[in-house]
């Protein structure tokens, strides 16, 4: 059934306030509530929403302008944080200079440049390559701040103009600095939404998004208003990084994590409205500083005040009624033909892998090829490590690369498979309850889908996002769930068949058969009626749902299986570590990692999870490299592929957005046998290149011979029109 | 009665009003026209019959149950098959996946315990498009992708097949073989379907449909068989000046 916008609303806000006040309840600690404290507390999580609400507004504006959500905002605050920090702090430039060049000069710089290089080629891209895309700039960004600004110093961001003098409320003091930011905060919101609602070129702004075409026609700039939402985004993100700084302390991840509560904010506005937006920031703000105050969650919970906005997302998502499923949207045209792995050719590849496996491990067969004794423990741990995050990485081929929605969370189902895994086998090891965990983890991934599913993908890639973030701050940190960080004590190994998988080397033969054979049953899957219903529904959801598939409910299979293939790896990858300290579910760079890699292989073929197999031979090979000493532009290589690779790869998706994979089975076939007709596909293509290019419709000179016939053919009509002899004389 | 009913249909869109109280029925055994100019509101009123939009207000009777509250994919179970306008096929699979996908997911398409694929190649048949069956569709032509779509939705075995502007991206014997299968696919009682038939294609209209509805601004103006439309002052003023209905007139003068 469909439930409209008011009883949606009403659902979710009843949902959400019986759950509060049962929580508050339950945690209520006791304070005494005085008209002084509550107003000091007040006056915080109005202040706090007033620096979201700086990065939220950023976000909304880019989006109604752009369509492209931008998930790097909050990593252009980190930028621009350390940026100022460099000249404020660490060059002595007055602080009010510092703040013109960062925010006046280098943001609007870097948005335009983006907008130029990037973004303006991602406005027809699908929401998988959109979100990638923007997710790999953050990393890059990121990346690039930890090279510049190595994390052995201490750095602080001053508060602007202090933070002892200011406006005395009576109870307390307000520092100026924080009545200023809250000022600019609300300042910088009314102004936005005047520019997009009453001026001439926000009018223009908000036309473009909706079609590009034809708002043209009507005298709007496409480029310049996209370069325009781009630095003024880039702006409010710089700005909001370079305030919240002082608070948060000068730490990339921390300062990046921002981001999902402006997210959270920009969702209670449905990603359009501003004014919304800021209500939703100045919320999160309220709750946080109002739990934190009154409320006590006790040890075993003591992150669960900072799970508001994750919370706040999942009240959006049900509140919000359900999408409409669009028509219209798709762009007809293909150029290359999609082509399916045949069910020998998985196995050959998979039999390739195993076999490159045993040569690599070296141990087990030694083929005269590799010293044996010269392949270590290290070498052989940070083979494992890739295994396991390329088992995760697989889970991720049918969700993203198939079914086209996007899951952020990969980590977060691992460490949830590591859990069941650590309650169900104990001590033991017992390799035959992963069956189990693999069973039980696809519930989560449905429930986990279940409230996004009737909404438009993005609000999906958010839900992960915030699950992951919920997950790591409530659930992982409780000690009964993982009950032996800190401790130390191992994760048992897994015994299977009767074998104890204690050594490394029968530990990775035993990923890389696991690895192989999930590729395997993606390879059959892909070519089942189950991945044909997953590929419909990225095709045209419309167009599904009118054969009569059930859409929401694909969508919700498809993340229960995406989980539950992700929690097995988890097992694995959580039994490569010896803990869980490293599953826990929000490893921003980890995860996001993974999914760029896998991305950028080129999601949708299941081969493409051999691609990070590449990472141990990266990393084994750097570790050589390092013990022989001598060849540091080579480590330094390696390390630069490895830190920026991932991100760099993605960016290629703008040109490619097919992926890495395919391009090299295209640029290998005709040394393969069996890839004729990717060599017909290249012979097609370049005959098409040879086409004279058509003028500008004839008007300024008359049609060649050749450009009418090209013109014909374009236009299909080639056999009608031609006449035998051709055409003898140009027309005009 | 009618197998498919739409009632006092109100279509609303900020302050635009798409659908002003249309009401539409289309009956088994014929091919039903609608027709009208370009922004009538003849696609708002299929993507309201078929779910993908909610009215404001009126109601959706298929087979005398009210499915105005039915979700998509439950209506196509039920037995309603569109095609689209701006092309919605599957572009990433194959001709013959994309009609095969029907055969799976729904469930009136498993015909008399046939393997699928006899089913899909069938189909693919109907429409002439055997040759491209492996070719990805997303490289098609565009006439070709349409009848692909076409294909997908007789692969449903549809009670009521919604047809907007078929003949579009088609030349004219390719147009007159699609009517031909139309009208053999409504005569044969076997299959008791209903079609409905958004087209601009105004020659293939009048030799198609045994009834037309014809819509302006949202309202429906006229109903009746082709010469009872043609004939209709309301029909005339709402073409004036329009092409496609003086060549209408002249295919009929001949």
């Amino acid at each position: 059934m469909i439930l409209g916008v008011r009883q949606s609303v009403a659902v979710a806000t009843l949902l959400a306030t019986v759950g509060a006040v049962i929580l508050a309840v339950l945690t209520w600690k006791g304070a005494p509530v005085t008209s002084e404290t509550f107003l000091v507390t007040t006056y915080i999580g109005l202040f706090l929403g007033a620096l979201w609400a700086m990065y939220a507004t950023g976000l909304v504006v880019v989006y109604t302008t752009t369509g492209v959500f931008n998930f790097a905002q909050g990593a252009i605050g980190v930028f621009a944080a350390f940026f100022y920090w460099e000249l404020h702090v660490n060059r002595g430039w007055h602080s009010i200079l510092a703040l013109f060049v960062v925010v006046g000069l280098f943001a609007p710089a870097l948005g335009v440049v983006l907008d130029i290089v990037i973004m303006r080629r991602l406005r027809t891209a699908s929401l998988v390559v959109q979100l990638m895309v923007t997710v790999a700039i953050m990393v890059l960004l990121l990346s690039v701040v930890g090279d510049i600004w190595e994390a052995d110093t201490a750095r602080r961001v001053p508060y602007l103009f202090g933070i002892e003098n200011g406006i005395d409320l009576g109870p307390s003091q307000l520092p100026w600095h924080r009545l200023i930011v809250f000022v600019v905060a609300i300042a910088i919101a009314v102004s936005m939404r005047f520019l997009l609602r009453r001026t001439r070129i926000g009018t223009a702004m908000r036309a473009v998004v909706d079609n590009r075409e034809l708002a043209a026609l009507n005298g709007a700039r496409p480029n310049v208003v996209s370069s325009t939402s781009w630095a003024l985004g880039s702006m409010m993100g710089a700005l909001g990084g370079i305030l919240i700084a002082p608070e948060l302390g000068l730490d990339p991840a921390t300062l990046n994590n921002v981001v999902i509560i402006a997210f959270a904010a920009a969702a209670f506005g449905a990603l359009k409205s501003l004014p919304l937006a800021v209500v939703g920031a100045m919320l999160v703000g309220l709750l946080r500083a109002h739990t934190g105050a009154w409320l006590d969650f006790g040890p075993d919970f003591r992150f669960a005040h900072l799970s508001i906005a994750p919370l706040l997302l999942l009240f959006v998502v049900v509140a919000l009624p359900q999408a409409r499923l669009e028509v219209g949207r798709l762009a007809h045209h293909l150029r290359r033909h999609e082509r399916y792995t045949k069910w020998w050719e998985g196995l050959i590849g998979c039999g390739v892998v195993i076999l490159l496996a045993v040569v690599f491990s070296g141990g087990w067969l030694d083929f005269g090829i590799w010293d044996p004794g010269a392949w270590g423990s290290r070498e052989l741990n940070s083979a494992n490590e890739a295994m396991a995050l390329a088992l995760i990485g697989l889970s991720l081929v049918p969700l993203i690369g198939w079914a086209g929605q996007i899951n952020f969370a990969p980590l977060a189902f691992a460490g949830f498979g590591a859990f069941v895994y650590l309650k169900l086998a104990g001590d033991s090891g017992n390799g035959y309850w992963i069956v189990l965990v693999g069973l039980l983890c696809a519930p989560l991934g449905a429930l986990v889908a279940l409230p996004a599913a009737r909404l438009r993908g993005l609000y999906l890639a958010l839900m992960t996002m915030a699950f992951a973030q919920a997950m790591s701050l409530i659930f992982f940190p409780h000690p009964w769930v993982m009950p032996i960080i800190g401790t130390g004590r191992q994760f048992p190994h897994i015994e299977l068949f009767g074998v104890t998988f204690d050594d490394r080397r029968g530990f990775f033969l035993l990923m890389v058969s696991v690895f192989a054979l999930f590729v395997y049953a993606l390879v059959l899957l892909r070519r089942s009626r189950y991945g044909r219903r997953w590929m419909a529904i990225n095709d045209s959801q419309a167009a599904s749902a009118t054969l009569g598939i059930p859409v929401v409910w694909t969508k919700v299979v498809v993340y229960a299986v995406s989980a539950s293939m992700a929690g097995i790896a988890g097992v694995f990858w959580a039994t490569v570590s010896g803990n869980v300290d490293s599953v826990q579910g929000f490893d921003l760079l980890i995860g996001f990692n993974i999914v760029l890699l896998v991305a950028a292989a080129g999601v949708s073929i299941p081969m493409a999870g051999i691609f990070l197999i590449f990472i141990p031979l990266f990393t084994g090979l750097g570790h050589r490299l390092e013990d022989a000493g001598s060849v540091d532009f080579l480590v330094t290589l390696l390390d630069i592929m490895t830190t920026y690779g991932p991100g760099l790869m993605v960016l290629g998706m703008v040109f490619n957005p097919r992926g890495a994979i395919f391009e090299m089975g295209r640029g290998f076939s005709p040394i393969l046998p069996w890839r004729s007709d990717a060599r017909a596909e290249i012979a097609a293509e370049n005959a098409q290149k040879r086409e004279p290019e058509i003028g500008e419709l004839g008007l300024e000179r008359p049609f060649t011979p050749e450009e009418v016939i090209a013109l014909d053919r374009r236009l299909e009509i080639l056999d009608e029109v031609v006449p035998k002899e051709g055409y003898g004389t140009p027309r005009s | 009665m009618a197998l498919l009913e739409a009632e006092q249909v109100v279509m609303r869109f900020g302050g635009v009003v798409a659908l002003d109280n249309a009401s539409v029925d289309v009956d088994p055994g014929l091919v039903t026209g609608l027709i009208g100019p370009n922004g009538a509101g003849k696609t708002t009123l299929f993507n309201v019959v078929t779910g993908l939009l909610p009215p404001t207000s009126g109601k959706v009777k298929f087979d005398g149950r009210d499915i105005t509250r039915a979700t998509v994919s439950k209506r196509s179970q039920m037995g309603i098959a569109r095609t689209f306008q701006k092309l919605e096929a599957f572009n990433t699979l194959s001709a013959f996946d994309n009609v095969r996908v029907a055969v799976e997911q729904n469930h009136r398409a498993k015909w008399r315990n046939r393997k699928v694929s006899d089913v899909a190649h069938e189909m693919l048949g109907k429409v002439g498009l055997d040759e491209v069956a492996d070719v990805t569709v997303g490289t098609l032509p565009t006439g070709s992708a349409r009848l692909v779509e076409l294909a997908r939705a007789l692969a449903c075995r549809p009670r009521v097949l919604l047809l907007d502007e078929p003949s579009s991206g088609l030349n004219e014997e390719e147009t007159s073989a699609i009517g031909q299968m139309l009208l053999g696919l409504v005569a044969d009682k076997e299959n008791e379907l209903a079609v409905l038939l958004v087209e601009h294609d105004m020659s293939f209209v009048m030799g198609v449909c045994a009834r037309i509805h014809v819509l302006d601004f949202g309202k429906i103006i006229a109903v009746g068989t082709s010469m009872e439309v043609q004939s209709d002052p309301a029909v005339r003023a709402a073409y004036l000046g329009g092409d496609e209905f003086r060549g209408a007139y002249a295919g009929v003068d001949q």
